[in-house]
């Protein structure tokens, strides 16, 4: 994947836009993008849109086509996609793979949700599937998974609320995360109880919001910036991988093989292990997932995920940063935007431009996505390595 | 209304997912097993999905242990008690891990690999209002257990 980079990224602060339309957001992602990039519209080969709940909240379809427009791109191929918490990154890796085979020279991602709206109703994983109507909601899930990993590796509470708070104070330090104000460890076990043991803010906000990503082949990328004479900064792409579950019986609620793979396959695909780690953006829908990916992600021996955030190896300033952005805890969580907003903190971080939140000298650093519950497995999981 | 007559009004949250109700005897999960490939399933598929073939349905028993469990305290779906508890269970005959509600009515009771036997009862509504009956485990080694109890859960919701 080297000969494809990132050329431009993009985001518009999370967090409550109630003045704007779902379009309008994401126009404004896209606009900053490709300014980012120094691309014009016309240079855009192939646009991916993401979004996962706009078909049910406000019976859109094809937004896309709407985005695109808004930036003065028309013509070429437009792609929706909707892939739950990894629509973003999903798209990401299509647009990868369209520039990596020669099909287009320039490819663009854009991201966006609209959740603060009365119609939202419960997030869960499909309303006809049994689960559901069993009463599986998705905080239950990783509930689950927080009671087993207590008990075979006794992590506790207060290391489940080590990573909200870090991932709090770390949002203090981003213009663009919804939730800036620092909280305590007391504070997080003393909010309503959600689903025994995560609290209310154990799990990740709501959010409007929109992100994009420009990409390019690593041809075109020299020549562009070669001609805006540096202003232009590449990213390279190392690997980006999408992987689905196994849905095997049974499940292992602390082993997440799936994650596990889609990590693998990212490091196979980059040549490089979690060692060579400087920064990473990884799936806290809840504390306890980001827990579970720290040692998916081989950060940490399999059962030691709470000790490593509790012993602050994850935050600003430790071992390897986790979620500098402050993550969904505290960034918030539109589903359709969330995995490119995640692009635009690492390339912010390899670019050396994150401000009081950068992690000194990045040059390696590991975006992560999940999304969607199905027969206790997730139903995808994403990885992308990027490196200066 | 007596439970016979609840259990008449009441429809099953999904068909076929439960045998052995109906007449009060004892109740069993019903999922599905393929012998050419030894693969069991929850709920019964249509088709294998190793050969492609034809799945039988088959009886997965009402006895399980309970391998996770959490208590939901947030605002409830469906109709369900609030609070109201579910867990993944091991069935007991197949091994198959799956997802169910857990008597909402013995949440303080609920231990780790601690036996449970199911009961298929009215719990929450469809969706559309209308009273559902759905099936949990409670906790109990052998289904006699249950019939000598009063409250078998529900809580406010049943409509008795
Ligand atoms: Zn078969």
């Amino acid at each position: 994947m080297s000969e494809v980079v990132i050329l431009g990224v993009g985001m518009i602060p999370f967090g409550r836009h109630p003045q704007k339309l779902l379009v309008e957001m994401a126009a404004e992602a896209a606009r900053a993008a490709l300014k980012d990039a120094a691309v014009e519209p016309g240079e855009v080969g192939a646009g991916f849109f993401s979004n996962g709940l706009a078909a049910r909240l406000f019976s859109d379809h094809t937004i896309g086509q709407n985005v695109y427009w808004e930036v003065g791109i028309n013509r070429i191929p437009i792609y929706n996609i909707e892939n739950a918490c990894t629509s973003a990154s999903t798209a990401f890796c299509l647009a990868c793979g369209q520039v990596a085979a020669g099909q287009v020279e320039v490819a663009m991602v854009v991201g966006a949700e609209k959740m603060y709206v009365p119609e939202l109703g419960l997030i869960h994983s499909g309303q006809s599937e049994l689960d559901t109507q069993l009463g599986l909601v998705a905080p239950a899930g990783f509930a689950l998974r927080a009671k087993r990993h207590m008990a075979e590796f006794g992590t506790t509470e207060a290391q489940l609320a080590a990573v909200a708070v870090k991932n709090r104070r770390h949002a203090a330090l981003n213009p663009n995360a919804q939730f800036r104000d620092p909280i305590t460890p007391e504070d997080v076990l003393s909010a309503p109880m959600v689903v025994d043991p995560l609290t209310r803010l154990q799990c990740c906000p709501n959010a409007d919001g929109a992100a994009a990503v420009v990409l390019a082949s690593a041809d075109f990328a020299r020549w562009r910036r070669g001609a805006s004479r540096g202003k232009v900064r590449p990213v390279d792409v190392r690997a980006a991988v999408y992987c689905t579950g196994s849905y095997a019986n049974p499940q292992d609620l602390t082993h997440w093989e799936t994650d596990e793979r889609g990590c693998r396959l990212a490091y196979e695909a980059a040549g490089v292990g979690p060692e060579d780690l400087n920064v990473v953006e990884c799936h806290d829908a809840f504390t306890i997932s980001e827990i579970l990916h720290y040692e998916a992600l081989g950060l940490c021996p399999a059962g030691e995920g709470g000790r490593l955030a509790e012993a602050g190896e994850t935050a600003l300033g430790g071992r390897i940063p986790v979620n500098p952005s402050g993550g969904l805890l505290s960034r918030g969580h539109p589903p359709g935007a969330t995995g490119a907003a995640q692009l635009c903190e690492i390339v912010a971080q390899l670019r050396g431009e994150a401000g009081p939140r950068q992690v000194p000298g990045a040059r390696v650093g590991l975006a992560h996505c999940m999304g969607g519950d199905k027969a206790a497995d997730s139903k995808s999981c994403t990885v992308v390595v990027l490196s200066v | 209304m007596s439970e016979t007559t609840e259990l008449k009004h009441a429809t099953l949250v999904t068909e076929g997912i439960v045998t052995g109700y109906e007449d009060g005897s004892r109740p069993r999960l019903v999922g599905g097993y393929c012998p050419d490939c030894a693969r069991w399933y929850f709920p019964c598929p249509s088709y294998c999905r190793s050969c492609l073939e034809p799945v039988q349905a088959a009886d997965l028993g009402g006895e399980g242990k309970l391998h996770a469990f959490t208590v939901i305290r947030m605002r409830p779906p469906l109709g369900l008690p609030q609070p109201y508890a579910v867990g993944y269970v091991d069935l007991k005959e197949s091994g198959l891990r799956v997802f169910c509600l857990l008597d909402p009515s013995a949440i303080d009771r609920y231990r780790l690999d601690m036996p449970l036997r199911l009961t298929v009862s009215v719990l929450g509504h469809d969706g559309s209002g209308q009273p559902c009956l759905r099936p949990y485990f409670s906790p109990g080694d052998h289904h006699e257990d249950a019939e000598k109890e009063t409250d078998t859960g529900g809580g406010e919701v049943r409509d008795e």
